[in-house]
């Protein structure tokens, strides 16, 4: 069990107050991903939530009961950093026995248990290693494997990934994901890279400056963003934003559509431009577009190759029933 | 090969120094050592040049052997090494991971702490023989004197007059006694070391990755744990740095002990060393020879028990 109310939390350091009040519930067996750029106070709120920080008002609550004033260890979260912050000078097995051995566990049942452990994410030839003998994607595991023998009632992840290349970025997510459903554990996550949000998450959580812009799945984030930040935010690439006349036209203060929502036409598009970067990938080709009038530049996202390059005038329709409408206050118009 | 050969020409002059400075000295030690040789003998002149002539053999080394004084100058060397070693890095690691925390004037104790490795041996000797632990005048008499003082005047007492009047008169210790002189210098010497000891562990400490007490912490460690299997682990590297320097610095100790005692009951090998150089420069050489060679045991014996209890 995982269920996380968090009641009215700040965080202040000193005079700055990093978290104004905020009210969250993370349900259990979700996958909940903090999202936001550097800053935003993601890492705080789940350093608050694991006790690495005290709160400076407000309540933790974990499956009803109140844990703002419970030491972290007695907390029964399980929690993985960006550095893994692995024992150097232990070997794994010692590494992911330390919670239970730190619990005063019988040796038996430690050795079973990290064993299992070790099946689970594939680090059986590596028990008698250390830690300087594996690679980033294994030290990631190490670390996991620590978080999971303890069976906690919530694993908390600190950009995990972030120091992983590309590729093993993309592998180590999946494997998150098969973890998560494989032991249906309450899991909090925290990136500032929206396409881990996107691809991980039931629940995204999406922060600026300490406050919560808007709670909701990958999708709905995606199709009704609240704001305009969170529709910049979510979706790669960036959302386009059109603004001043151009948009008064369309009947909002301003108005945003995504790349992949604008069609690339033949002729007698309703918005024309000139090709400034056309970046061909094969499935998709992507336009950066000058001289529409509309916005400094314009992304839009072809599917397939289409073979207009730097210079061409290039003709577009928007998708009327995609454009995205905000107000003076940056909040949605419905 | 002109690649190689132009930096190799560069570093020969360093090199030869090198070679000049440790091999010189090493080789007349060695000579002297096999040969018959001292400073003034009316009977044999012939000995009193140092002569491939006057060959000994492992004479010496017998001579040398077959002496009560070496032997207890070897025991005596090794207890003052071995306190002082574990001494200051016991205290080196408390002090250092006490000051580890930020508190106001923390600047400030770090200096007044590195100071006493500022002081010049001998001073720092004179310091404490005659101000510290002399037993009349230094601060140990006075100490022990006032106490005196006090306990007598409490016998008077009403109520707890009793159990005062049960207590003994204390009396101060000598340390210029045979049996003591060895404690003052691994007194002061600790005095005058632990400094090094916590400037080496201290920025070792601040290299301590936080994240990982910070995992540790979320493991259910408590702060003994965190100390044992995380900062001591850390430290092992540092120790054996301060173990080894400290080691080759005392096993060549001399002005505290002339200061002390001059060398009564408390001789070490140097000083035994300095001893038979005032005539038996065969004998002192031999023993030279004999000091080299425990250096080397002492620092592989620690070397190896330092790697293996605290690299896990």
């Amino acid at each position: 069990m995982g269920r996380i109310v968090l009641e009215n939390v700040t965080k202040s350091f000193g005079e700055t107050e990093v978290i104004p009040p905020l009210n969250l519930t993370i349900e259990d067996g979700e996958f909940a991903v903090f999202v936001g750029p550097s800053g935003c106070g993601k890492s705080t709120l789940l350093r608050l939530i694991a006790g690495l920080e005290d709160c400076t008002s407000g309540a933790i609550k974990i499956d009803g009961n109140d844990v703002t004033k419970v030491p972290p260890s007695k907390r029964g979260l399980a929690m993985v950093f960006q550095s893994y912050a692995l024992y150097p000078h232990m070997t794994v097995r010692k590494n992911i026995a330390f919670p239970l051995r730190m619990a005063g566990m019988d040796q038996s049942d430690i050795d079973a248990r990290v064993d299992q452990a070790a099946k689970v994410l594939n680090l059986d030839a590596y028990l008698d290693r250390k830690p300087g003998q594996l690679s980033g994607g294994q030290r990631q595991r190490v670390a996991i494997g620590r978080a999971i023998v303890r069976e906690p009632a919530a694993f908390l992840f600190d950009e995990p990934l972030s120091n992983l290349d590309a590729a093993l970025r993309v592998g180590m997510r999946m494997e998150i994901s098969e973890l998560h459903n494989k032991l249906e554990t309450t899991m909090i996550y925290v990136t500032h890279d929206q396409v881990e949000a996107m691809t991980m998450a039931n629940k995204i959580v999406v922060l600026q400056a300490g406050v919560i812009e808007q709670v909701g799945s990958p999708l709905e984030l995606y199709r009704t963003p609240r704001n305009k930040f969170v529709a910049g935010f979510i979706g790669s690439p960036k959302m386009n934003f059109i603004e001043g006349d151009a948009a008064q036209k369309l009947g909002a203060h301003s108005v945003g559509i995504r790349p992949e929502h604008i069609d690339v036409v033949e002729a007698n598009g309703q918005w024309q431009g000139t090709v400034g970067v056309a970046e061909h990938l094969g499935s998709d080709t992507f336009f950066h577009i000058h001289n529409t009038g509309l916005a400094e530049t314009l992304t839009v996202r072809a599917i397939g190759d289409i073979s207009l390059t730097h210079g061409d005038t290039i003709h577009l329709n928007p998708r009327a029933d995609e454009m995205h409408r905000f107000g003076a206050d940056g909040l949605r118009i419905a | 090969m002109a690649n190689r050969t132009i930096p190799r020409l560069l570093q020969t002059p360093a090199v030869l120094l090198l070679l000049f400075w440790m091999l010189v000295p090493l080789s007349m030690t060695l000579f002297f050592s096999f040969i018959r040789y001292v400073l003034n003998n009316l009977r044999r002149p012939e000995w009193t040049s140092p002569s491939i002539d006057n060959w000994r053999g492992f004479g010496n080394y017998e001579y040398v052997w077959n002496q009560d004084a070496f032997w207890l100058a070897i025991q005596n060397s090794l207890l003052i090494v071995c306190s002082i070693l574990f001494l200051t890095v016991a205290l080196g690691i408390a002090v250092a991971v006490l000051i580890n925390r930020s508190f106001p004037g923390r600047g400030m104790v770090r200096v007044l702490l590195i100071s006493p490795f500022f002081v010049m041996p001998a001073v720092n000797a004179v310091l404490w023989i005659n101000m510290l632990l002399d037993p009349v005048l230094g601060l140990q008499g006075i100490a022990v004197d006032a106490i005196n003082t006090t306990i007598a005047g409490l016998k008077d007492a009403p109520l707890v007059g009793w159990f005062f009047s049960l207590w003994p008169q204390f009396e101060p210790i000598s340390f210029r006694a045979t049996q003591t002189s060895a404690y003052a210098v691994i007194m002061m010497v600790t005095w005058q070391w632990t400094p090094f000891a916590i400037l080496i562990f201290m920025t070792s400490l601040q290299s301590e990755d936080q994240q990982q007490k910070e995992a540790a912490v979320l493991d259910g460690a408590g702060a003994w744990s965190q100390f044992r299997f995380l900062t001591l682990p850390h430290l092992g590297r540092p120790i054996a740095i301060v173990v080894m320097i400290q080691a080759i610095f005392h096993l060549s100790l001399y002005a505290e002990i002339e200061i002390v005692s001059r060398g009564n009951g408390n001789k070490n090998l140097p000083y035994y060393i300095g001893e038979l150089v005032n005539n038996n420069i065969g004998a002192a050489s031999a023993t030279g020879i004999f000091a080299v060679i425990l250096a080397n045991i002492v620092a592989i014996f620690l070397l190896r028990m330092i790697g293996k209890t605290l690299m896990e």
